[in-house]
């Protein structure tokens, strides 16, 4: 008997706290604070966003400076901010293109829609591009790897990556020159994963190729093709001017980055000036958004 | 003769057992001070300590464990205010409060506790604990006080476990004595036991410290982990064990190099901890 009671408690107790749970969707309270979600320092999502975004800013000694607003949650992952997002009717954050669900709902920027199609055409302001770049000439071996990466094949692994083709029409790939020796390629650690998954392909295609990849960021590949001890560069951004003078560069993919909000949330769109406004801590309140 | 052979290798298997956890602890302090030390030695020690600012992609970077070092030390405290009282009066409970069906049942939950993964707890927490935080307190719901409820929950097996076999240890007559002398069994318990056991109680704390500050995974999905100083009780916090977590990922030269000497940081004060556990017993033993 009084292990039933016991049992009895422990089933009130358990469903009294799921009730109460799921009670608590009651309407879209729009003066309520603003919780931001960002990524870690040091993150190519992050580092993408903020540049694209103009939340980092050089001052007057041009240092720069990242200017998140402090009070952001800091997620280490896309599916924690997801799961944070998904959770809090109020928050806002941001994610790769590729991982989005519906859990949560992205919002257009400035009017556009986060669609691989606006990304391409460049009607979407929030996304970048992954480039190669080169010196002189390519040898044969790298300028086949570069051609099966920019083919339909190579194109394909891009979009089976969850990123954005960067040419919807790419040819069929054909085999040139030899078979054999050492690709290197170095630079950004977004691009990185993408370009493991492009060589995983290739060398099923061609076993004796062996291609080298070095994680080292953007900016230290390009010096590294610059120098020649890499056979290929990777930026997940555009080149500077003083790269572009060196190096022949092509873009291999574009990689959208998602404002994403809660589903109950019923803002639909949102300005860049307005989404800079959000993360420099400008703009705290939902309701200060026209 | 066989027999004698036997002995000597079963004792040379022993004795490579024993060298393995040896080495292991030999190699990681190697790892940690030789990774961390050259890069405090350049930074500046006090700039590293003392330094408010944590911003490791600004150039010039900035990197200031100061926050970290607080948001540490406010949750395992928030940790310890919540969890310790709980946690001994459970244990006074099981000893000698409670019958024997109740304690079959009860122990077992409470070793349960133990064994579940914190990466579990992190998720209960969040999707439990961060919403009433949040309709509670408002704001995002992830704060310090989130990251204490949920790591004084995760120190109580800890606590329970060994402050209970701490008054289990008090030898009976005490006990008995105080009844004698006209005690209630409440006040013998209170008065006599409980304090008579107290080195092993204090030894269960600083474990559950040690656990507290230690812990990762379950803080990092609650905490907020904001790389500032901490702002309050419903402000988020970031930990050193979640700054490590959070950047490595990415974290490249100087920047891994700082995260390292974080876990430096991280690992003297876990030494000071044992240090002080190692104190207190041996006090105990010798008083």
């Amino acid at each position: 008997m009084k292990r039933f009671l016991g049992l009895l408690l422990i089933f009130t107790v358990v469903m009294g706290i799921i009730s109460g749970c799921s009670n608590n969707s009651d309407g879209f309270k729009a003066d309520r604070t603003i919780n931001v979600v960002t990524r870690e320092e040091g993150s190519g999502t992050r580092g993408a966003f903020v540049e694209i975004v103009g939340i980092i800013e050089e001052d007057e000694n041009g240092e720069e400076v990242d200017r998140t607003y402090e009070e952001a949650i800091v997620q280490n992952s896309t599916n924690a901010v997801m799961t944070t997002v998904a959770g809090d009717d109020y928050s806002i954050g941001y994610i790769s293109l590729g991982s989005l669900n519906d859990t949560v709902k992205a919002v257009q920027i400035d009017g556009v829609e986060a669609t691989a199609e606006n990304i391409l055409s460049g009607s979407y302001k929030v996304s970048r591009p992954f480039n190669l770049a080169y010196k002189g000439d390519l040898s044969l071996v790298a300028q086949d790897f570069l051609n099966f990466i920019l083919s339909s094949q190579g194109q394909e692994v891009v979009a089976n990556e969850g990123y954005v083709k960067a040419s919807i029409q790419a040819p069929s790939y054909e085999a040139i020159g030899s078979h054999s020796g050492t690709v290197v390629v170095a630079g950004s650690t977004s691009v990185t994963p993408l370009m493991e998954k492009l060589a995983e392909a290739y060398k099923k295609l061609h076993p004796d190729v062996s291609i080298e990849i070095q994680s080292t960021g953007s900016s230290a590949g390009m010096q590294s093709a610059m120098e020649g001890t890499a056979d290929i560069g990777m930026a997940s951004r555009d080149l500077k001017d003083s790269e572009l003078a060196e190096l022949t560069n092509v873009v291999i993919a574009l990689d959208g980055i998602a404002v994403i909000v809660n589903n109950n949330n019923p803002i639909e769109n949102l300005s860049l000036e307005n989404l800079k406004s959000i993360y420099m801590g400008e703009i705290t309140s939902w309701s200060e958004i026209e | 003769m066989k027999s004698k052979s036997m002995e000597s290798i079963m004792k040379t298997i022993f004795f490579i057992s024993a060298t393995v956890s040896i080495i292991a602890i030999v190699l990681i302090c190697i790892f940690i001070f030789a990774g961390g030390v050259p890069f405090i030695a350049e930074y500046g020690l006090k700039d590293f300590l003392l330094g408010r600012e944590w911003q490791p992609s600004d150039t010039p970077a900035s990197f200031g464990i100061l926050p970290m070092i607080m948001g540490s030390i406010y949750v395992t405290i928030g940790a310890i205010i919540l969890g310790v009282p709980i946690g001994i009066l459970t244990a006074t409970y099981l000893a000698k409060f409670c019958n024997h069906k109740v304690y079959r049942f009860l122990k077992p939950c409470i070793n349960l506790m133990a064994g579940i993964p914190s990466i579990v707890y992190g998720f209960f927490a969040l999707v439990v604990l961060v919403p009433i935080i949040r309709d509670i307190f408002g704001g995002t719901g992830m704060n310090i006080i989130t990251a204490s409820i949920l790591l004084g929950i995760m120190i109580l097996p800890t606590i329970v476990n060994i402050s209970e076999s701490a008054i289990r240890a008090v030898p009976q007559s005490y006990y008995e004595g105080s009844i004698a002398l006209g005690a209630s069994h409440e006040r013998a318990i209170i008065s006599v036991v409980l304090p008579a056991a107290r080195s092993g109680i204090l030894s269960s704390v600083i474990l559950g410290i040690g656990r507290a500050i230690g812990e990762t995974m379950a803080v990092i999905l609650v905490a907020g982990n904001q790389a500032r100083m901490p702002a309050g009780l419903t402000k988020g916090v970031r930990t050193l064990t979640t700054n490590i977590v959070m950047e490595m990922a990415y974290a490249a030269d100087e920047h891994r190099q700082a995260l390292i000497a974080t876990a430096t940081v991280l690992f003297v004060f876990i030494l000071i901890i044992n240090g002080t556990f190692l104190i207190i017993k041996r006090r105990a033993n010798n008083g």
